[in-house]
């Protein structure tokens, strides 16, 4: 039996280890996600210090507030609009700098390229709202060809707002796309590109039957982890546009931080976030489907 | 000396625990010192616990943004300050959510630093019977002028009627290419005050109010009067283009860099501009008048906390920022006028900008709605979207009024 217990404890020290780690990590993901549950239902909670307990009354109200179809509609606008952006950008950029040119030249693309990436939502907002200021350089250089004749407010205009939200999006977002695709494009064998020369395959025939199916589970799962991420995305909409012109470019994220922290309606905020939590783990649980088939392929 | 280590070490644990069960600690929780000089503020605490040895200060500092939710939340949790620093507009909601202790006792105490009828009094008039912050600081809303473009555009002198400001607001936008007659900050981004930043000071030179008591009245014939104005002065090319995504520091910053003719704004904002462009030439003026001489007060104040457990404490040290003294040195550090006039007679300025705020504090009407407002900095965002779509040309400034007035009152039965 004594041999039985140190065998146990001998195989068990690594996950000893990982023990504080793992009650710390798993402590700061409960509680809050146990609260915001417990918060949605309340009513007045923070505010009160005996809230109301009212079951799923904050769910029934929130499923008849047209704000928050608006606020989901432009969620799932931003998000695939984003997703799709980054794609395509991102799945461009890469081929280009997987091309066969000089080792410095790649190198110095690939890190310029990536740039978008490292600034912070705060620097990319206060740059895009620079360049897209009606005196901004965008206007600038727009009228100087003759596109526009007056300067437009990019970030002020309910028809252009969202366009201009989706734009810096695609510009922050890409570089994950890229850098995903790229390392993937090195596992592919340049045998299977010989193979559709041989056949008088081109560019993009050999893009579409060679590239995009040996990549095919890789994009499917950057793309929902993209997915996942800008669904949730707070600071960048937040700081450009503030969810308007008139509420043009309000997402579920915005909406839950005004309610919070503007109104002081936090039963109702959190009744929001529970339901970005819930349509998350949908895309979530997707994504580790996808990884477990990838897995047992 | 070694065997002597161990008393000693004995000797300074038992001082230290001393020493901290015999002083107070309480917080002050501002923005203040975020936006200027954190060692004067450092200054003060030193000067008070020097005072009061039994007390010490804890400064908590944070942009002013964040101090408005700290409040709320760190009193949820059980963490709040002692001391607040404290915003008019919040008055309201703060009221409704029990976080403020009325202050009329400690007013009625014997050795205050200060009289509360020498105070600055948009800030103590009395809400349920009580009052419930004292004014740290005070500031008018006014126009700042930008000489240079009015001379350019054959003016000598800034406008003084809404009239004279949209034939001279115009007449500097066709100056050239990225030059503006005044602009307008009204943007969706927080905090979404453009609002009360430039409609409501011009509101009040026409002698209108968007309250009734503390029932919000937006929908009133003055209001629809300032708002036609704000549109007549918008289809003019007046304004700056993009107001719907300007923001009240973009408003300021493009004034700074000279390129806007006129800003409204608070007249504390006069500090950031000469120091920022010394070349600009720059007057600070009254805001232009329709038929009232009025305008917008503002300010700092300060407020105690109502579940601090050390109100006694928190009350010094709020007499003591209300000092004759102490509000001096503050006003002159903060470009502002004191909120104990008492202090007016001790600071010895002569600068052109301190006079015209002075000028406009003691001639004018001055009026500060937003106390009682309730929702207030929820009601800003509803006023912005509705301007937004008026400018935007799709409803008339009756339609923007009436909206605002259906969407407050829905706001506040929720």
């Amino acid at each position: 039996m004594h041999n039985v217990f140190a065998r146990i404890f001998r195989n068990a020290t690594p996950y000893w280890f990982l023990l504080p780690g793992l009650f710390i990590l798993g402590t700061l993901l409960s509680v809050p996600l146990y609260k915001v549950v417990e918060y949605s239902l309340y009513n007045n909670v923070i505010i009160e210090s005996a809230p109301t307990f009212v079951g799923l009354q904050n769910y029934t109200e929130l499923l008849s507030d047209s704000s928050y179809y608006s606020a989901l509609l432009n969620t799932a606008i931003f998000t695939v609009g984003s997703v799709i952006g980054h794609l395509v950008i991102g799945i461009s950029l890469a081929l280009l700098v997987n091309a066969d040119i000089h080792p410095k030249a790649r190198t110095l693309f690939r890190s310029l390229l990536i740039l978008p990436w490292i600034f912070t939502a705060v620097v990319v907002a206060l740059i895009w709202q620079l360049m897209l200021n009606p005196f901004g350089v965008v206007n600038y250089a727009l009228k100087a060809i003759g596109v526009v004749q007056n300067p437009l407010d990019w970030l002020g205009d309910p028809g252009l707002a969202m366009w201009s939200l989706l734009l810096i999006s695609t510009w922050r977002g890409y570089p994950f796309i890229m850098v995903s695709f790229l390392s993937g494009l090195q596992t592919i064998p340049d045998e299977l590109y010989e193979a559709a020369d041989i056949d008088g395959a081109n560019f993009f025939h050999k893009f579409w039957h060679v590239t995009v199916p040996q990549l095919k589970p890789v994009i499917y799962g950057v793309a929902l982890l993209d997915l996942i991420w800008t669904f949730q995305l707070f600071p960048l909409v937040w700081l450009t546009t503030g969810g308007g012109p008139g509420r043009t470019t309000e997402v579920l994220s915005t909406l839950t931080y005004r309610l919070a922290f503007v109104d002081f309606q936090f039963s109702k905020a959190s009744t929001v976030a529970v339901t970005i939590l819930l349509i998350s783990a949908v895309f979530t649980l997707l994504y580790l489907f996808n990884e477990t088939r990838r897995a047992n392929n | 000396m070694k065997r002597n280590i161990p008393a000693i070490a004995a000797t300074m644990l038992l001082a230290f625990a001393s020493h901290s069960n015999a002083a107070t600690n309480i917080e002050w929780l501002q923005w203040f010192a975020a936006e200027q000089n954190a060692e004067f503020y450092e200054t003060l605490v030193d000067e008070f616990e020097a005072q009061n040895p039994d007390i010490t200060v804890k400064l908590i500092t944070q942009p002013f943004g964040k101090v408005r939710e700290s409040i709320v939340t760190n009193r949820a949790i059980g963490v709040g300050s002692d001391v607040l620093g404290l915003n008019m507009p919040w008055t309201s909601e703060f009221l409704e959510l029990k976080i403020l202790e009325p202050l009329d006792k400690y007013l009625e105490q014997d050795g205050n630093g200060f009289e509360l009828e020498k105070l600055v009094q948009a800030p103590v008039g009395k809400i349920d019977g009580n009052t419930w912050m004292l004014p740290l600081n005070a500031f008018p809303f006014a126009m700042h002028a930008n000489m240079t473009l009015l001379k350019q555009a054959g003016f000598d002198t800034p406008p003084t009627t809404w009239a004279e400001l949209k034939t001279m607001a115009v007449a500097i936008s066709e100056l050239g290419e990225g030059i503006s007659g005044i602009g307008m900050p009204f943007s969706s981004q927080p905090p979404s005050n453009g609002p009360i930043l430039t409609f409501l000071p011009l509101l009040y030179t026409a002698g209108g109010r968007i309250m009734d008591g503390t029932t919000p009245n937006f929908d009133n014939p003055q209001v629809v009067e300032t708002l036609t104005f704000l549109q007549d002065l918008n289809v003019s090319g007046a304004i700056a283009p993009g107001a719907a995504s300007r923001t009240g520091g973009v408003d300021l910053e493009e004034f700074i860099a000279g390129r806007t003719g006129f800003l409204i704004s608070p007249s504390v904002h006069a500090a950031a501009i000469v120091s920022r462009n010394s070349e600009l030439e720059y007057q600070l003026v009254r805001v232009p008048t329709l038929n009232t001489k009025a305008y917008r007060v503002h300010g700092w104040e300060l407020g105690i906390a109502a579940d601090s457990k050390h109100k006694e404490e928190a009350w010094k040290f709020v007499s003591f920022l209300m000092s004759k003294e102490v509000n001096g040195r503050l006003s002159v550090v903060s470009s502002a006028l004191p909120g104990n006039l008492e202090a007016l007679s001790d600071i010895n300025n002569s600068d052109p900008i301190f006079v015209a705020q002075r000028e406009i504090l003691e001639n004018d009407e001055s009026v500060e709605e937003l106390r009682l407002a309730p929702k207030a900095v929820a009601s800003w965002s509803l006023m912005t979207e509705e301007i937004q779509s008026m400018l935007a040309g799709d409803q008339s400034p009756e339609e923007a009024a009436g909206r605002v007035q259906l969407r407050w009152l829905n706001l506040i039965k929720k």
